[in-house]
């Protein structure tokens, strides 16, 4: 069975037709990538399965469980973690602190009235949250502020962020746009070593794409087009034709 | 022994807070402070105390929060007039009271943010002002406010004098520990993060809303409280206490001190009531100009209130 569902979903908005009948599955354990030309719809899935965009039409399951009409808190509670294309991280607060957040939100839930709770019990959860910051290599930033991050290390942030609440599903859009080229190779590399999280990523960047992907689904214009493994999808006609069609306008 | 030694290091700010209040009956005149007025401070730190956990740690800036001080202060007086003069369960009464009804703004208020929570916390409290004023006014007082209250007792003791100010202070220390504890806790934890980047807080799990809620009424509580020892100090409830220009005061008594520092809140309140009182009594209306310019001055050279100026200060020292 797979870990994620997509089946016959559609979204419009107002006329625009930004997602139709959209099928998709992806296999746990898999790293899964979207690819297609500006305003496919990428972006536009990927906020579907994260409860910010409600499709008008089909289901989306997770794990057998049905994930429309859920709330984003909730559905990061299931194990849906999602890297968004600027690091979203919290600026103002300690890299720490930042990795604290999650920690919190994997033991607590959404929410926990535990406002007299006092640093002693919360000593094992600061902790952990300190070993999580060390494995993404952020040791010695550990009590900066993340707004004084380099953006390589703000990507590496969100993922330490993402990945304390040990998801299931990590959902990745253009998680290397706007970076050199060594930040680009770091992040192929973290993501490399995540091994046994299903990854989604929607990526423009090819070299990434087939350094990383074990499957490829190619949208155009709302639609699916082309599924397959990164060999299949280098020479399918089809998706030569899109990419050729926007190079045209 | 190392535990108690945390515990004086953690709430160090709490202890040096205690000294200041509980001695200002001695140093307070030294400085043309009047007795009465310390009293009226400390019914303030109060209120901005639980105002900056709202404003200062989830940035969600409340025009409203007169509504909670005033419905409090109008339970209490009535509480005192026809149940009993002990303001014990005056207290309590006004506390659940004014806290209930926040419970109600603020799941309406909050799905806005912005500038638009702000209007919108502020038509609340007008729409209770108004109720005071017209509607209620058999039982408010309208125009003239609540009077006729007892004595307000604490079991055997008349809050008067001495009493009130170090019951009040009492209550103030406390509720400043309480803030503090609620700062280092989980939720302070997060109310700091929905000021920051509430959309990624959502994507981590985070019920925010919830949140957001629970800070909202908890800085409601803390006004209901001050509100409702506002009647203990001085037995009258005035429409005012209900208006936007008390809504505002907290305000500018937060920003001048420094938002999100719990202490500079507190230090705003008592420079504000010692200057308003004190100072104006040779400056009489044109105080207001003077404390328009003070506020603007805050604002563009020190937008962390007295608190950067503090840490600026400790900063040049520990430089030496």
């Amino acid at each position: 069975m797979p870990i994620l569902d997509i089946h016959q979903v559609s979204l419009n908005f107002g006329g625009l037709k930004a997602l139709q009948d959209v099928n998709l599955k992806i296999e746990e354990g898999t790293t899964h990538a979207l690819i297609g030309p500006n305003g496919a719809g990428k972006s536009t899935l990927l906020n579907v399965l994260t409860g910010m965009l409600e499709p008008n039409d089909g289901s989306v399951m997770f794990d057998g469980k049905p994930l429309l009409d859920v709330q984003p808190h909730d559905i990061n509670q299931l194990g849906i973690a999602k890297v968004f294309q600027t690091p979203a991280i919290f600026p103002e607060m300690s890299v720490l602190e930042n990795v604290t957040i999650p920690v919190f939100a994997a033991r607590d839930g959404s929410f926990r009235m535990n406002m007299f709770e006092g640093e002693g019990r919360q000593r094992p959860l600061v902790e952990f949250a300190e070993e999580q910051i060390a494995e993404l290599g952020l040791k010695d930033k550990m009590h900066v502020r993340a707004d004084s991050l380099s953006r390589g290390d703000k990507r590496r942030l969100e993922m330490a962020i993402c990945l304390a609440h040990k998801p299931r599903l990590l959902l990745l859009d253009e998680p290397t746009a706007g970076m050199a080229r060594h930040e680009t190779e770091q992040t192929i590399e973290l993501l490399q070593g995540m091994k046994g999280i299903t990854k989604v990523i929607v990526e423009h960047d090819m070299n990434v794409v087939f350094s990383l992907a074990e499957k490829i689904s190619v949208l155009a214009q709302g639609q699916i087009i082309a599924e397959g493994s990164p060999e299949e999808i280098k020479g399918h006609p089809k998706v030569i034709e899109a990419y050729l069609g926007e190079a045209q306008v | 022994m190392k535990m108690q030694q945390g515990f004086f290091e953690r709430n160090r700010s709490v202890f040096i807070f205690a000294l200041i209040a509980l001695t200002m009956p001695f140093w307070f005149p030294l400085i043309g402070g009047y007795s009465g007025l310390d009293t009226k401070i400390m019914v303030f730190c109060i209120f901005v105390v639980g105002f900056d956990l709202l404003l200062g740690y989830t940035g969600y800036l409340s025009f409203g929060h007169a509504a909670f001080f005033g419905i409090a202060a109008y339970t209490t007086g009535l509480m005192l007039k026809g149940f009993s003069d002990n303001i014990i369960p005056a207290i309590i009464v006004a506390v659940i009271v004014s806290t209930l009804v926040s419970v109600v703004i603020g799941l309406l208020t909050l799905k806005r943010t912005g500038i638009y929570f702000s209007i919108l916390t502020l038509a609340f409290a007008e729409m209770f002002h108004s109720m005071a004023m017209a509607m209620l006014q058999q039982w408010t007082g309208g125009e003239n406010g609540l009077t006729g209250m007892p004595t307000p007792m604490l079991f055997s003791i008349k809050m008067q004098g001495d009493a009130v100010f170090y019951f009040i202070t009492f209550v103030a220390i406390l509720m400043f520990y309480v803030a503090k504890r609620i700062e280092r806790s989980p939720v302070g934890l997060m109310m700091r993060a929905i000021k920051c980047n509430q959309t990624r807080l959502e994507y981590t799990g985070i019920n925010a809303r919830k949140y957001k809620l629970l800070t909202f009424v908890i800085s409601a509580a803390y006004a209901a409280l001050a509100g409702a020892l506002m009647v203990v100090y001085e037995p009258f409830v005035g429409h005012e206490f209900l208006g936007w220009h008390q809504s505002g005061e907290i305000v500018i008594m937060s920003v001048i001190g420094g938002v999100g520092t719990l202490v500079g809140p507190m230090l705003g309140a008592a420079f504000m009531l010692y200057f308003e009182n004190v100072l104006s009594v040779d400056l009489g209306e044109q105080w207001l100009l003077v404390l328009g310019m003070i506020f603007m001055v805050v604002v563009i050279f020190m937008p962390g209130g007295f608190m950067e100026a503090v840490s600026r200060l400790q900063a040049r020292f520990t430089q030496k």
